[in-house]
């Protein structure tokens, strides 16, 4: 996570407007994720690709890194789907357990293949947004597309909050460190019980400070700011919509 | 002076909403105190200790105020009370000769008037843009969008924060942050502005940078009040400096006059300036004539040798 937030503000893509950015994301995840065409899913996996990788300037092997993570989850998912425990064998494979044969369809398969295909393309998507757009500026997005006022304020705190959490939780545990906190399995245990309650009591204490904080500067319930724009540009809009379109027609004559 | 003056206002009777506010409205006028403490005392809910004690306090507009004291002597509760957030539980507070309502609207002109940055900048960015952080207290006053922009644009120029502005603040360095916090209140153009130890933790170059705003400030003719701990730079930049001990102001008065006050710096644990301490070495042993002003930093004392 603190890898995606230091690569996004790093991204040469940082500037575009992030409404833009925002309404290609989630066009492209929805066309990719309804058509299930392995085509469309392919060629959403290559475009982002070349945009976060290429245009982005986000390193390649980072990159590819980072799309190795959804990957346990894929094998798991469409192991379910190929492998059958059946007492008939199945077309495609079967290797026979006793009475019973693990087995699989090439239906089966080819709709694994399918859905390897959309889940990794979808994922391309979202980390498409992630890598390009800072954290702030997807939710001055969500403001102007007028999403409930306390969940974004909700996320705002929380996204900040995070990280001063952090800091002082890894502050902790290296105080501990140094008084040796962490000998055996029995002080490690103790010791991280002890790094969450300070951690709870300091989040309060923390808590606190900051609505005094804000108070004192007229805060009155709702969370008023501004974020920097940066102006969106027709063509990018056009070069949406057109590669939104090119997406449905690959999908229309693929399927 | 100053104190027969409390003593009388307080005689007036320490109310909220007091009629006899005009007559002494008048006197306050041409002493020109931008704040006035009267007999405040505040106790924090299940705490035995009061943490501010029939405080009396009056300060000048446009001066440059140091408030020195031990921990837990009461300056940030203090600051809290000045700006409305802690509502003391006797006596009263009058800013610009008025005193605080605690009303909606009375709080929101009161703060806007009195600006915080509080020691800690983790416990007051509350967001991770530096932009959005900044906007967020000139909006509060009501301010128009386009307006607020250029206010916030004007302040992150002023303050040199253009550099890191596009940095999410948990990648800003402590002295960064620092910027950011008082960016935070300046743009709300505060007519008095506390900064609760703004140097704590932060390395020389740093320091200097915020010495270096501060001054900016009374140039502008903002009121500033200080905690600091640092007798040295309280010495050289006050113009006056309000010792504060148990809750209570023990001593009020010029840099001098207080760092020659032995009794009371040795109540709140402070000890002399090295520029005091060297000044009445050498007058002792005769290399100074006795008769000469007591200099008001380093570089003047050298001037005298």
């Amino acid at each position: 996570m603190l890898l995606i937030d230091r690569l996004s503000c790093q991204s040469k893509l940082r500037y575009i407007n992030a409404s833009v950015k925002l309404m290609y994301a989630v066009l492209t995840l929805a066309l990719c994720v309804l058509s299930r065409s392995a085509a469309v899913a392919a060629l959403v996996f290559a475009v982002n690709g070349i945009l976060t990788a290429g245009k982005g300037g986000i390193p390649l092997s980072l990159y590819i890194k980072l799309l190795t993570v959804p990957l346990a989850f894929l094998i798991a998912g469409t192991a379910a789907v190929t492998i059958n425990i059946s007492g008939e064998p199945l077309d495609a494979f079967a290797v026979p357990v006793g009475e019973w044969y693990i087995t699989g369809s090439s239906a089966g398969i080819c709709q694994a293949f399918r859905l390897c295909a959309t889940a990794l393309g979808a994922v391309t998507c979202l980390y498409f947004l992630s890598l390009n757009t800072v954290m702030t500026d997807i939710l001055a997005a969500c403001r102007k597309l007028h999403m409930p006022p306390l969940l974004l304020e909700l996320t705002l705190l929380i996204y900040r909050f995070i990280f001063v959490l952090l800091k002082t939780g890894t502050a902790i545990m290296t105080s501990q460190q140094s008084r040796l906190g962490n000998r055996d399995f029995r002080t490690r245990v103790r010791s991280f019980g002890l790094m969450g309650s300070s951690l709870f009591i300091l989040a309060v204490k923390r808590s606190n400070a900051l609505y005094d904080a804000m108070e004192a500067r007229c805060y009155d319930g709702s969370l008023k700011v501004l974020s920097r724009e940066y102006p969106a540009r027709r063509r990018q809009f056009a070069f949406v919509i057109l590669f939104e379109l090119f997406l449905g027609g690959v999908w229309f004559w693929c399927g | 002076m100053s104190y027969c003056l409390n003593s009388f206002l307080a005689g007036c009777g320490f109310g909220v909403d007091e009629p006899e506010d005009m007559e002494y409205n008048e006197m306050e006028q041409e002493k020109n105190w931008v704040i006035e403490v009267q007999d405040v005392s505040y106790t924090y809910d299940g705490d035995g200790k009061k943490a501010l004690d029939g405080l009396n306090l009056n300060i000048r507009r446009g001066a440059k105020v140091a408030f020195m004291g031990g921990n837990g002597s009461g300056k940030s509760t203090l600051f809290l009370c000045l700006n409305g957030i802690r509502r003391p539980d006797t006596g009263r507070i009058c800013i610009d000769g008025k005193p605080i309502r605690y009303t909606r609207k009375g709080l929101l002109e009161v703060r806007g008037k009195v600006g915080i940055v509080f020691q800690e900048p983790d416990d007051q960015l509350f967001s991770a843009s530096v932009y959005e952080e900044i906007s967020f207290g000139i909006l509060n006053l009501g301010t128009d969008e386009e307006t607020a922009r250029k206010e916030v644009e004007r302040v992150i120029e002023e303050l040199e924060i253009t550099p890191f502005q596009d940095r999410p603040a948990h990648a800003l360095s402590g002295g960064q942050k620092k910027q950011v916090a008082i960016a935070d209140i300046l743009v709300m153009h505060p007519e008095v502005m506390i900064l609760d130890e703004p140097a704590a933790a932060l390395d020389p170059k740093h320091t200097g940078k915020v010495e270096e705003i501060v001054e900016s400030l009374t140039a502008k003719g903002i009121t500033v009040l200080m905690a600091t701990h640092d007798m040295d730079y309280a010495y050289d930049w006050a113009d006056e400096i309000v010792l504060m001990h148990e809750g209570k102001v023990i001593r009020q008065g010029t840099p001098f006059e207080v760092c020659t006050d032995r009794t009371a710096l040795e109540q709140a644990s402070l000890e002399l300036p090295a520029v005091v301490r060297i000044y009445e070495r050498l007058k002792e042993k005769g290399r100074i004539p006795g008769d000469i002003a007591p200099p008001g930093n380093v570089d003047e004392l050298i001037a005298y040798l």
